[in-house]
């Protein structure tokens, strides 16, 4: 299946498992061993912090929420298990060892009794739960939560219009993927701390800070003492909260080393319970205390909240150095150590699952999904290149240790140095999609136009899938709407119904598409159909950004944010002085809806060579019968090809799209922008949308993100990127990230000349400002299933000598003669 | 259209294909132009579609949906060239006897299983299409480079379109076999920034056999390119095909015949079938059918070729 980001089915995870194996362990001994012990362990759900939350807020119904939050932070850091795993340098988990996830019965508890029964036998990313656990679940956790979530409060808020657009009529559970909320499965979009002053401050730091202001409140103001008096003291309980979780860690470090007999991890656990003891309270001292100290803030952030998808981890090659840089030349560390730290946080990290239990929330992140983002390179804050030994350390780490986690983040700028593309492109060249190209010239700019300061937007991190944050000026955590563009098409051929849907009016009544005399007719109903569309979502996302603060509080990820710390307020708080709000809309199946309009466009109303009846008639058989009018319709112009027919087509579908952001955003107070970034989602919208006039049959996925239909570039690499050029509206501040995938055989890289060459592209993609870039250096496995299923990989380039060639247009021995060579090649 | 339309050489050549992001066959991401007709017939031709000059009919019967859900070339052929395949009952079968190359059912296809090779071109068109990936060429060195087939058949064509090209910075090289008149060959060459030519074998007779012709006059021409174009970067490139050079004797002659000249760089590529399939779709019999490489053996030849550098 196609995806987004890095999202490995279990299948190609086991592949790279397999990869991992065969590779050498030398030197890495360490995770290697943490690696084996839990990656053949199914995921398990702990249900520690969902059971210690329920248990406090239980105690302080009544209180202001963010007081609530951090009083049951409070309550979890002195009751959860604390766990030191063998071998394991860091530590900080928030479950069971092993593969594990948790619960968030404030999003879920009201059907979590129901969900966790289903849980052990689900296709998707299947997780056990112990027996006892299921009973604490359904009998303890469960019974509170019921009538209390956002997602029953939001279902009953949305007007009936906007509702039916949202939700299966018959059941809120269940999204109708027409006009997709995301806000209820998660607490908080992606987000990123400004974990540096953590480092720099210590939570000690911090909590002075507060309590200096809490001293400082106006006794007599009203606002003082119900708003802010609770802000800071939810702020200084934190701080103790997470300083507490620490030192248990550190108790428990120092009773085990006088267990150890091992001398070598005897000092390990000695050293584990000193830095403990000193962070993430106090300012970080040296490069390991600083790594553990960003490892308790970001596990305790995962305990706090669910932020989808798992908080960020920023700009770890800049914050991290000066810890770095001081213990390399003081010789308290070299490279190797630094290293095999960092690989330790990595293999930590793959054991925490990101879970979903509401049925909309799987469909999004299939395949235990992780966007833990970690940036690399880019510029600083003063504008120069921000590339540093450590940018290297993580690249190579990448190249040497091949494992799904992190995600890796390489910003790209056009004074970048030859040396870290190229390092950017050996990384890219080992097949596993690391890492991600995210473009300064396209985001700075837009930062600020949308009104950062340049050291502001310079410092800017990738945060989740493609985004960009701003950790001390972004205030926008709601999560948005994901909208079915290519549902608009479908209504628009049936008069505002869908297949699917029976005789229900969906949408508008625009009338019947074989009346029109003209494209502008058919083009003309289908933006109503779009901007009607729009108009729903915008509905539903003004009354969750207003309601979201009622149910979620977020203490630790204010804390650190200047903007709160000042207002004294929380971060989920719709408006916060001196914040930009940057959130977004999906448009979803870009490629589907360009294609389809061109389809139209050319051989119904230019060409005549089909009458919108027979078209009509095609897709309501879903082709049966209409074999070769299908082919037409697969032959017909296709974005993604540099050919400006569809390209102009798939520019004014952009541009409708950003004229009504552009005219509504700002009543919202928030920047609602254009964005192009599917997770995997593109296969359940797919599903509700009946078979659409570019060729694709019913209930297939959507084209996704900025991407092409499946098999439908066929033009190589630099016609996907100029299609995606041409098709972007620049003179318009409300875009968002684009995300593009490219494929590309391991020949068309092959070597110094293949680095070189994949440099000058990158570069190119730089020029063009495009947001975002992922590679895919197919192996030997897609080759064989391209074979297998020729209709998906039809843009697949091969090369072997002197000519190049599309994969499925070759006979099926010199395919298998190609899959030889290319394994050899690999070596 | 079958016939030979006259028109304007300098302004109009045939093509049959423009590829994009072409990483192999010159610096940079480059644009290839293929060009048709070719006065070679190489056994091993990998681009059947490009030996003959006017556009011809191909017919791939993979893309070809079946007579059961489409007749629609039977009903548009007047020459009643569209029969069925009685090997597969349900694909069709292209009389090339009947067939008079009209390419009417290449119009009512829907499925593209019939296509023309080949198209009348224009220098906009080249350059237009060309210019698309501009933005690449830019950082990566690249541009447009002419195959075919051999470009050299449409000389004054491609003349004209490597003057347009240099007015505007776009990098050029062609790929050929040396086989043209040496007047034509110059001319083409003085709007090159570099130049791919093929030096197959050096033993005459096994040259005929295996491509149709002497190679006495690329001989020539090699000879004439270096003494003057002796600043113009060219890289020599053999094919290494099983039975005809794939000895050790056949590259070190070329070796032996190349070396010693600051410009000029050599590369061997290994022998492929990609285009085996190509044949069955004009109707073409493919003379190698059944060979292969052996990879050592490509590996040690390429080590005698490396010994040139």
């Amino acid at each position: 299946m196609e995806s987004c980001c890095n999202v490995l089915s279990p299948h190609e995870q086991r592949i790279q498992e397999e990869q991992l194996g065969k590779k050498n362990f030398e030197g890495r001994e360490r995770v290697f061993q943490i690696l084996t012990s839990f990656q053949d362990l199914r995921p398990k759900i702990d249900v520690e912090r969902a059971k210690y939350f329920t248990q406090s807020f239980r105690e302080t119904e009544g209180q202001p929420l963010v007081l609530r939050w951090a009083k049951a932070l409070k309550y979890t850091a002195e009751n959860i298990t604390v766990y030191i795993d063998d071998h394991q340098l860091l530590v900080g988990r928030a479950g069971y060892q092993g593969r594990y996830g948790i619960l968030f019965p404030e999003l879920d508890g009201d059907f979590l009794d129901v969900a966790i029964e289903q849980l052990p036998n689900r296709v998707e990313s299947p997780f056990d739960v112990t027996p006892e656990d299921a009973q604490v679940i359904i009998n303890e956790i469960a019974p509170y939560w019921k009538g209390k979530t956002f997602h029953e409060n939001l279902a009953m808020a949305l007007p009936e219009d906007t509702f039916k657009l949202t939700y299966d009529p018959e059941n809120p559970l269940n999204s109708r993927f027409l006009v997709n909320e995301t806000a209820t499965f998660r607490s908080s979009i992606q987000w990123v701390h400004d974990y540096e002053k953590v480092l720099k401050r210590g939570f000690k730091g911090i909590k002075e800070e507060a309590q200096q202001k809490l001293e400082a409140l106006d006794p007599m103001s009203p606002v003082d003492n119900m708003e802010k008096k609770p802000f800071l003291e939810a702020v200084i309980i934190t701080c103790d909260a997470i300083v507490l979780w620490a030192k248990r860690h550190a108790k428990l470090a120092a009773e085990l080393a006088n267990k150890e007999s091992d001398a070598q991890r005897k000092q390990e656990l000695q050293d584990i319970a000193e830095r403990c003891a000193w962070v993430p309270e106090n300012p970080a001292r040296d490069f390991r205390e600083a790594v553990q100290s960003q490892w308790f803030t970001q596990m305790f952030s995962r305990i706090e909240q669910k932020t989808g998808t798992i908080i960020s981890n920023g700009r770890m090659d800049q914050y991290f150095y000066p810890y770095y840089k001081k213990d390399l030349e003081e010789g308290r560390i070299n490279e190797d150590q630094a290293t095999e730290l960092l690989e330790c946080m990595w293999v930590a990290m793959a054991q925490f699952i990101d879970l979903y239990l509401s049925p909309t929330g799987g469909a999004f992140n299939e395949g235990y999904a992780h966007w833990e983002a970690v940036t690399v390179g880019g510029q600083t804050p003063d504008g120069l290149d921000a590339t540093n030994d450590l940018t290297y350390i993580f690249l190579k780490s990448k190249q040497e240790f091949p494992l799904n986690y992190p995600d890796l983040a390489a910003r790209i700028h056009s004074r970048a140095p030859e040396r870290y593309l190229y390092e950017v492109a050996e990384t890219i060249k080992e097949g596993t999609g690391f890492p991600k190209l995210i473009n300064d010239e396209e985001v700075v700019s837009l930062l600020l136009s949308k009104g950062a300061c340049f050291e502001e937007a310079y410092d800017y991190a990738v945060s989740g899938c493609a985004e960009c944050r701003m950790p001390n000026r972004d205030t926008y955590t709601s999560g948005n709407p994901y909208v079915n563009f290519a549902a608009a098409v479908e209504l628009t051929l049936y008069n505002g119904k869908m297949l699917k849907f029976g005789d229900e009016v969906v949408g508008l009544q625009t009338g019947d598409p074989t009346n029109f005399k003209t494209w502008d007719e058919f083009w003309n109903a289908y933006v109503a159909q779009q901007t009607n569309f729009l108009k729903h979502a915008f509905i539903q996302q003004h009354i969750i950004i207003n309601m979201r603060p009622k149910h979620f509080a977020t203490p630790l990820g204010s804390l650190m944010h200047d903007l709160c710390m000042e207002t004294c307020k929380d971060l989920h708080t719709p408006a916060i002085e001196g914040g930009i709000d940057l959130g977004y809309f999906e448009l979803m199946g870009y490629g589907t809806v360009v294609d389809s309009l061109a389809v139209i466009k050319k051989l119904v109303f230019e060409d005549k060579k089909l009458t919108m009846a027979e078209l009509v008639a095609a897709m309501k058989s879903n082709f049966e019968g209409y074999e070769a009018i299908r082919e037409m319709l697969l032959n017909a112009p296709k974005y993604g090809n540099n050919d400006s027919y569809s390209d102009v087509i798939a520019k004014d579908v952009d541009r409708e799209a950003l004229k009504f952001t552009k005219k509504y955003s700002k009543e919202l107070g928030v920047h609602l922008d254009l964005r192009l970034v599917p997770f995997t989602s593109h296969v359940p919208f797919g599903k509700v949308v009946s078979a659409t006039p570019n060729g694709r049959k019913a209930w297939a996925p959507l084209s996704d993100g900025s991407s092409a239909s499946h098999g439908a570039d066929v033009n190589g690499p630099t016609a996907v990127l100029m299609s995606n050029f041409n098709s972007k509206n620049y003179n318009f501040r409300n875009r968002a990230a684009r995300l593009l995938n490219i494929k590309l055989s391991p020949t068309c890289v092959a070597g110094e000349e293949g680095s070189a060459k994949l440099v000058s592209f990158i570069r190119t993609w730089c020029d063009l400002k495009l947001w975002h870039l992922q590679f895919n250096i197919v192996n030997k496995e897609t080759l064989l299933a391209a074979k297998k299923d020729p209709s998906k990989y039809r843009g697949l380039i091969v090369r072997v000598a002197g000519y190049s060639a599309y994969f499925v247009e070759l006979s099926s021995d010199l395919q298998d003669d190609i899959i030889a060579r290319t394994e050899h090649s690999a070596i | 259209m079958g016939e030979t339309f006259l028109f304007d050489k300098k302004r109009y050549g045939y093509v049959f294909n423009i590829q994009h992001y072409s990483v192999h066959d010159g610096p940079g991401i480059r644009t290839i132009v293929f060009l048709k007709g070719c006065p070679l017939r190489c056994q091993w031709c990998s681009n059947p579609e490009s030996q003959l000059q006017n556009p011809e009919l191909g017919y791939n019967p993979s893309k070809c949906i079946g007579i059961s859900k489409c007749l629609r070339c039977a009903e548009a052929c007047i020459y009643g060239a569209v029969k069925q395949d009685l090997e597969e009952n349900d694909k069709i079968l292209i009389d090339r006897q009947l067939c008079k190359e009209c390419l009417l059912c290449t119009e009512a296809c829907p499925s593209k299983a019939l296509e023309v090779f080949g198209k009348q071109t224009s220098i906009d068109d080249i350059i237009q299409a060309v210019e698309k990936d501009s933005a690449f060429y830019a950082r990566s060195g690249g541009g447009l480079t002419f195959s075919g087939g051999e470009p050299l058949m449409q000389a004054d064509f491609i003349t004209e379109v490597l003057k347009v090209a240099r007015r505007r910075r776009i990098n050029t090289t062609i790929e050929t076999c040396g086989y043209a008149e040496w007047p034509k060959f110059a001319k083409v060459c003085q709007h090159l920034n570099s130049l791919i030519m093929d030096i197959k074998c050096m033993d005459t007779e096994k040259h005929k056999k295996f491509t149709n012709a002497s190679n006495e006059l690329i001989i020539e021409n090699f000879k004439k390119l270096c003494e003057e174009f002796p600043n113009l970067p060219i890289l020599v490139r053999t094919p290494v095909i099983p039975g005809f050079n794939d000895s050790e004797e056949d590259i070190r002659a070329i070796i032996h015949f190349i070396k010693g000249r600051s410009n000029v760089r050599y590369e061997l590529l290994p022998y492929h079938r990609l285009g085996q399939q190509k044949y069955n779709y004009l109707g073409k019999h493919y003379p190698l059918d059944g060979m292969r490489l052996n990879d050592e053996t490509f590996n040690r030849l390429k080590e005698i070729a490396n010994s040139l550098e």
